[in-house]
């Protein structure tokens, strides 16, 4: 808001000039002098190189049979490389995207459930759920790449924690992640493990704001544990559901490391090739350059469809009792 | 030992410097580091040869030579090499030679890729035949018969026919050099065949009569990795060789609708569905078999010692010969015309001394790569090697009658869909399903590589 002060009545403000006003515009202004650009011109400048350059050059290449050996021997395609998302086989585009769709579908609901679950139980304090939230929370601070790695000899079929698990429960083994039907589930199983902690977090921020005299007057009136979190806790937590929603969309789309070392080639049967493996396995493994730039925008347009929905919505950005 | 440094070399111009503002502005943004390899683009780099028709140019002063290999340090194989290299170094003073490892050739292929387009290539780098051809078609390799001056250097006929038949591209270009080869062999639990009173197989149904043979009490005859290319497909393939139909044609189109390959698919299904397969990721076999939970591990002769330290003096090892049909492997050396002329001379020094039998005696003893020439069999250092491992002697022969992928450049590409067949059989989907769809992928790489 402007500082000025208005003149007493009777005094001319031509005989007495006011003083130049302080306004927060002036902040805003110094961004736009040269020592402004010149202070943000390393940031400016590494963003451009790493991020906006290369976006740009990803759309170029998309339209080329890209030679990366030697860039002077390429071939125009124009679209043929975006026609082939519709033509190419093993794994065909659709398998892909409905791979990467069942991932993230599974990484919210599971992640989401369990993440709200597990804040529902740690919300109350003392020293042993402190160690719980740490002990919930610890997974997510370890490297996805060491810990994939720990899980590929957990799942494995023959000498895996995951069947000995099920041995001592009388259940059958399962091949986890070398079956068609178990592959993606237990990928989705290990990167819930790997994520919730900080989901968990979220929901613990999101439950110690909200509203207890809302709880308090359900009680009052009769309300079971159950109606008063269906009717009023979670009502209250719509916000940080909906902003959880929304990253684990973003982040399960762009997912890519737990896809390569729990089930290296995408699977059997590409069953775990979502569409981030696939714009590898082109680009880098089969050296199909151009191909791979084209996943890649439909990708990066997918993920940008994912970034409107979240500002629209306003998920996240916005006060718990919005 | 032949004299190396009598060769007069001679150097030709190779592919002709190509530089365009596209190229110049790819170059650039690789610079900046630009979307991993998949986006970089890169500029040639010209050859710094000798105009054709002039002589070969000798190491005459202090040179460095880089290479870029798939031997780790820490691994036999790293140590072996470092080994040699000393050894050169040793002979021919003038000369330093740099090995610059990666874990495998896969993670060494996409680094080269890189670093080409980046024009940063090595002096000397490591590949399959596939990838040496697409380096030719890009004009990045300089051929072995340049650097020599010949298209029948020396030691070229003194390699088994195999290998050497391995070092041309499909316009006939000696382009590769070898270090070591190996062949796909079989190692066995000893004690567990012996107990069943079982024998190690000379043909494939016998085999698969020792694994369903086997499979009890929580032992699986055999466990592999579907999605290796090294191991599952590879056996795959040579079911299918033994079946009367490799998986290529002499020109690379695909033959993997063959009923020699159904059949080879039909094989390993069948095996897994009798609970005398598994599968499994990270060398799976190697762990069974040192685990005491597998009967076999069907594996590369290069794999010797890693199997070993997996058995760990628990029980014997058998190792023998696959039944039938063998497949070659092992990645060659190529030189890359970025180098200077006296690199490059330096490089021809370095892979013919490489090659020489006392090298490739220390080379194949030091990390069960098989020889690639025969004189290397009566070396010193070859004899306590041969008489602790008498299975070398047993299978060296295969290098002479092997079959190799062919090396077009969708070749290995088509490996990959290959695997990826290879894991929907077994994992339930129809075997001519399955490689009628590897079948119709690897014809559109054909069509878009060609």
């Amino acid at each position: 808001m402007a500082e000025t002060v208005a003149p007493p009545a009777g005094v001319s403000q031509s005989t007495a000039p006011a003083p130049r006003p302080r306004t927060r515009r002036s902040a805003r202004d110094f961004r736009n002098t040269p020592m402004g650009w010149l202070y943000s011109a390393p940031a400016v400048l590494i963003f451009a190189g790493f991020v906006i350059v290369p976006t740009f050059y990803t759309f170029y290449v998309s339209l080329w049979h890209w030679n990366v050996l030697n860039p002077a021997l390429s071939t125009y395609k124009g679209l043929g490389n975006y026609r082939d998302l519709f033509t190419n086989v093993d794994p065909t585009f659709a398998q892909t995207l409905l791979n990467s769709l069942y991932f993230t579908v599974g990484m919210i609901v599971l992640g989401t459930g369990v993440s709200l679950g597990l804040a529902l139980l740690l919300m109350r304090g003392g020293k042993a759920m402190g160690a719980a939230r740490v002990m919930v929370y610890l997974p997510h601070a370890t490297p996805l790449i060491a810990t994939s790695i720990i899980w590929v000899w957990i799942f494995n079929p023959q000498f895996g924690f995951a069947n000995y698990l099920l041995h001592l429960l009388h259940l059958p083994a399962s091949q986890w992640t070398q079956s068609q039907s178990t592959a993606m589930p237990s990928v989705i199983l290990f990167s819930v493990w790997h994520e919730v902690g900080f989901t968990t977090l979220v929901f613990l921020g999101g439950l110690a704001v909200i509203s207890e005299e809302t709880g308090e007057a359900a009680r009052v009136d009769g309300c079971g544990p159950w109606r008063e979190f269906w009717y009023v806790t979670w009502p209250q937590l719509r916000p940080v559901t909906a902003f959880i929603v929304v990253i684990t969309s973003i982040t399960s789309l762009q997912a890519f490391t737990q896809f390569y070392l729990l089930t290296s080639g995408g699977g059997p049967d590409n069953a775990t090739t979502t569409l981030s493996f696939l714009v590898y396995k082109e680009g880098i493994v089969l050296g199909d350059t151009g191909y791979g730039a084209a996943l890649a925008v439909v990708l990066f347009l997918i993920t940008i469809l994912f970034t409107l929905v979240r500002r629209r919505t306003d998920v996240g950005g916005g006060g718990l009792t919005s | 030992m032949q004299k190396e440094n009598s060769h007069i070399m001679r150097i030709r111009a190779t592919a002709p410097a190509i530089r365009s503002r596209r190229v110049a502005g790819a170059a650039l943004i690789a610079a900046l580091g630009l979307a991993a390899s998949a986006c970089a683009g890169g500029g040639t780099t010209s050859t710094a040869s000798t105009a054709s028709g002039s002589p070969l140019p000798t190491v005459t002063g202090p040179v460095t030579i880089t290479v870029a290999d798939a031997y780790t340090a820490t691994s036999s194989l790293g140590k072996t090499f470092a080994k040699e290299i000393t050894a050169f170094e040793a002979k021919y003073p003038n000369i330093t030679v740099k090995s610059v490892p990666e874990a495998n050739y896969g993670a060494l292929e996409t680094k080269l890729k890189a670093e080409v387009a980046a024009g940063q290539e090595p002096t000397i780098g490591q590949g399959y035949e596939s990838f040496a051809d697409q380096l030719e078609t890009s004009g990045k390799i300089v051929p072995i018969s340049t650097l020599a001056g010949t298209k029948t250097p020396a030691q070229l006929s003194t390699f088994y026919t195999g290998v050497q038949k391995d070092l041309y591209l499909p316009d006939g270009t000696l382009a590769m050099w070898p270090i070591g080869k190996s062949l796909q062999v079989i190692f066995y639990n000893s004690a567990m065949l012996s107990a069943d009173g079982l024998t190690a197989a000379t043909d494939w149904n016998t085999f698969a009569t020792d694994l369903e043979a086997a499979s009890k009490n929580g032992v699986t005859g055999i466990t592999i990795d579907p999605s290796a290319q090294t191991s599952g497909e590879e056996w795959l393939e040579e079911l299918a060789a033994s079946n009367g139909s490799q998986p290529y044609a002499a020109d690379g189109s695909p033959q993997f609708t063959s009923s020699a390959m159904v059949k080879a698919l039909q094989y390993l299904q069948n095996l897994k569905s009798k609970g005398a397969l598994a599968t499994g990721t990270n060398y799976p076999g190697e762990t069974a078999l040192g685990g005491q939970k597998g009967l076999a591990d069907i594996s590369s002769s290069a794999g010797y010692y890693y199997e070993n330290q997996a058995v760990g003096g628990k029980f014997k090892l058998t190792t023998t010969a696959v039944p039938q049909t063998d497949e070659m492997a092992g990645g060659n050396f190529f030189v890359f015309s970025s180098a200077t002329a006296q690199q490059q001379a330096a490089a021809w020094q370095f892979l013919q001394y490489e090659t020489s039998p006392a090298a490739q005696a220390v080379w194949a003893a030091g990390t069960g790569y098989l020889p690639v020439t025969a004189q290397a069999l009566t070396q010193p250092a070859m004899s306590s090697y041969l008489t602790e491992n008498p299975w070398v002697s047993q299978i060296i022969g295969g290098l002479n009658t092997a079959f190799t992928d062919p090396p077009q450049e969708w070749v290995d590409d088509c490996g990959t869909l290959l695997a990826t067949a290879l894991q929907a059989g077994l994992s339930g989907t129809n075997a001519t399903s399955a490689l009628n769809t590897a079948q119709t992928a690897c014809l559109q790489k054909k069509q878009a590589d060609s």
